[in-house]
């Protein structure tokens, strides 16, 4: 009991913490364009470890409606873009698959494209996968990754180079979660995704998407099966207005183009 | 994807005179187009409800300049109302749409946080914005309904800044689709919706068939703040941009702004200390 009230004190100091460093436009560190810019302590000061998400295994750094900048603008955020931040709908559906299907990729060689927080990439790692890279071009990201493969105790490679498009053989199994919200990028991953295949065509592709308008309506669709569907929990409908369900998807070309 | 029509059952159901049955698959197809709303929704960029109005010196309307701006709030009900059709799965696509000059982006980025699925910005600036009306911006809601095959438009029912009270009423009448002004409530029935209206000392009930013009009133719902999640999976989000030569409408007003004036100042008070006191003054001014 003594030891739950001094981490309920240590929490809201934290918490009390960052919120003055909001009001003070402060956080644990300046801009990221700023050579002492450190990024673990940005991340240390203003999420929290959260399982409070779709896959209550996995520990994460997350900014949660408890953080002081959860209420701000993103002009009020001293790193452009924290999309590593928060466990997206897509992302959510893609780990929670995997953690449910460890045989997918156990023993298997996984690569994490666009993987923010890390999570599918962690689910992947925790389901015996023999070598895991979780890829992001944000440093932050990259950082981020890191620690949260640390809270959960686990192994990953991680790399901030843009892959896509790369010729890549090595890979058994590519996870995307998340990773089809604009039509342009769609179209560059859905033709990176035709050569991967092409060049290795035992390669798995998995999709998280929470049923994006710039995926519906993109030719890539017809050629994609749904291997299962999530209701979003309350948490993640409150993150992403007007979402209410993920699906996860399997690329599989040989499907006729409708 | 429709459900899958047995043509022999459904001989057979005639056959047999099962009018229920009938019914049953007819209200299923329905159902099933519902769940597919295309909803269409205008949030206009108006200045801030907050800010003290001020009227520009030569009388010929408002200081805008540096001036805050944000959604008008009734666009604000409307959008929070496509939301909410999307999140009981009625709706499957919202998109916001608004006329205006660059930075009516601003409003759509807001609503896509709202949670709007894309957005459509027609850009009008200029002498031209200051002279658009609400008849040209039905124009274009009602050719881009079409445009965009929605089911359902959604408006509010007036803007803060011009008070017209017209947008939804003519585009309504443009696309000669039935329209529910004023909505307190709108629920799914069958095939239709029931939509409550405020009206004068009362509430009145209507039924109206898809597709259809809605204009949300002030008590319909409370909506959303964005939060920082929302906020920043909206910049992902597309916003196509237009003229409103593309859709074939012409701007020329039809209407001139003869002058803006001020509400008269209130004139001060007096305080009497009785009504002995109250009497005389009156009678004084002559008013008894």
């Amino acid at each position: 009991m003594n030891y739950a009230f001094t981490y309920k004190m240590y929490f809201k100091a934290n918490l009390l913490y960052q919120r003055l460093n909001l009001l003070f436009r402060r956080c644990h560190s300046e801009r990221r364009d700023n050579p002492s810019f450190d990024p673990i302590k940005f991340i240390q000061g203003n999420t929290e470890i959260s399982t409070n998400h779709m896959t209550p295994e996995i520990k994460l750094h997350l900014i949660t409606p408890r953080c002081a900048l959860w209420d701000s603008g993103a002009d009020q955020c001293l790193v452009s873009d924290p999309f590593w931040a928060f466990y997206w709908p897509g992302g959510q559906v893609l780990t929670r698959y995997i953690l449910d299907h460890g045989s997918v990729v156990k023993d298997k060689s996984v690569l994490d494209v666009g993987s923010g927080c890390g999570a599918s990439a962690i689910a992947a790692a925790m389901r015996g996968a023999r070598r895991v890279l979780a890829n992001d071009i944000d440093p932050v990201a990259a950082a981020a990754m890191k620690m949260n493969a640390k809270l959960n105790s686990v192994n990953l490679e991680t790399s901030t180079d843009n892959l896509i498009g790369e010729g890549l053989h090595q890979w058994d199994v590519v996870f995307l979660g998340d990773m089809f919200y604009d039509e342009e990028f769609a179209s560059t991953v859905s033709d990176w995704l035709k050569t991967l295949k092409q060049s290795n065509s035992s390669c798995q592709i998995l999709i998280g998407d929470p049923g994006r308008f710039s995926l519906e309506e993109h030719p890539v669709k017809s050629l994609l099966f749904r291997v299962a569907e999530y209701e979003l929990d309350e948490v993640c409908r409150r993150e992403n207005n007007g979402l209410t369900l993920g699906g996860v998807w399997a690329y599989d070309p040989t499907r006729t183009m409708k | 994807m429709w459900p899958i029509f047995d043509y022999g059952r459904f001989v057979s159901i005639i056959s047999s005179s099962d009018v229920y049955g009938v019914v049953w698959m007819r209200s299923l197809a329905q159902l099933h187009k519902m769940a597919n709303l295309r909803v269409l929704v205008g949030v206009k960029r108006v200045i801030d409800y907050a800010v003290k109005i001020r009227v520009k010196p030569d009388n010929s309307g408002v200081v805008t300049d540096g001036v805050k701006h944000s959604m008008n709030p009734f666009c604000e009900i409307a959008m929070e109302e496509a939301v909410r059709l999307k999140e009981k799965k009625l709706a499957k696509e919202i998109i916001a749409v608004s006329c205006g000059p660059a930075q009516a982006q601003e409003t759509i980025r807001t609503a896509l946080a709202m949670g709007a699925d894309r957005g459509i910005h027609v850009e009008v600036t200029g002498k031209e914005y200051e002279n658009m009306t609400p008849l040209h911006v039905s124009k274009i809601m009602a050719k881009l309904a079409q445009d965009q095959e929605a089911n359902l438009v959604i408006l509010g029912k007036q803007s803060i800044d011009g008070d017209n009270n017209q947008t939804g009423q003519m585009t309504a009448a443009l696309l000669d689709w039935p329209q529910a002004t004023f909505a307190s409530e709108v629920t799914k029935e069958n095939d239709h919706l029931k939509v409550v209206r405020e009206i004068d000392g009362g509430l009145e009930t209507v039924k109206v068939t898809l597709p259809a013009v809605i204009t949300a009133d002030l008590r319909l719902n409370e909506p959303r703040y964005a939060t920082l999640p929302n906020i920043m999976k909206a910049k992902k989000k597309k916003i196509a941009k237009h003229k409103a030569a593309d859709f074939g409408v012409d701007l020329t007003p039809t209407l001139e702004v003869v002058g803006v004036e001020d509400p008269p100042v209130r004139q001060a008070g007096q305080k009497v200390e009785s009504t002995e006191e109250l009497v005389a003054k009156l009678k004084d001014s002559g008013v008894v």
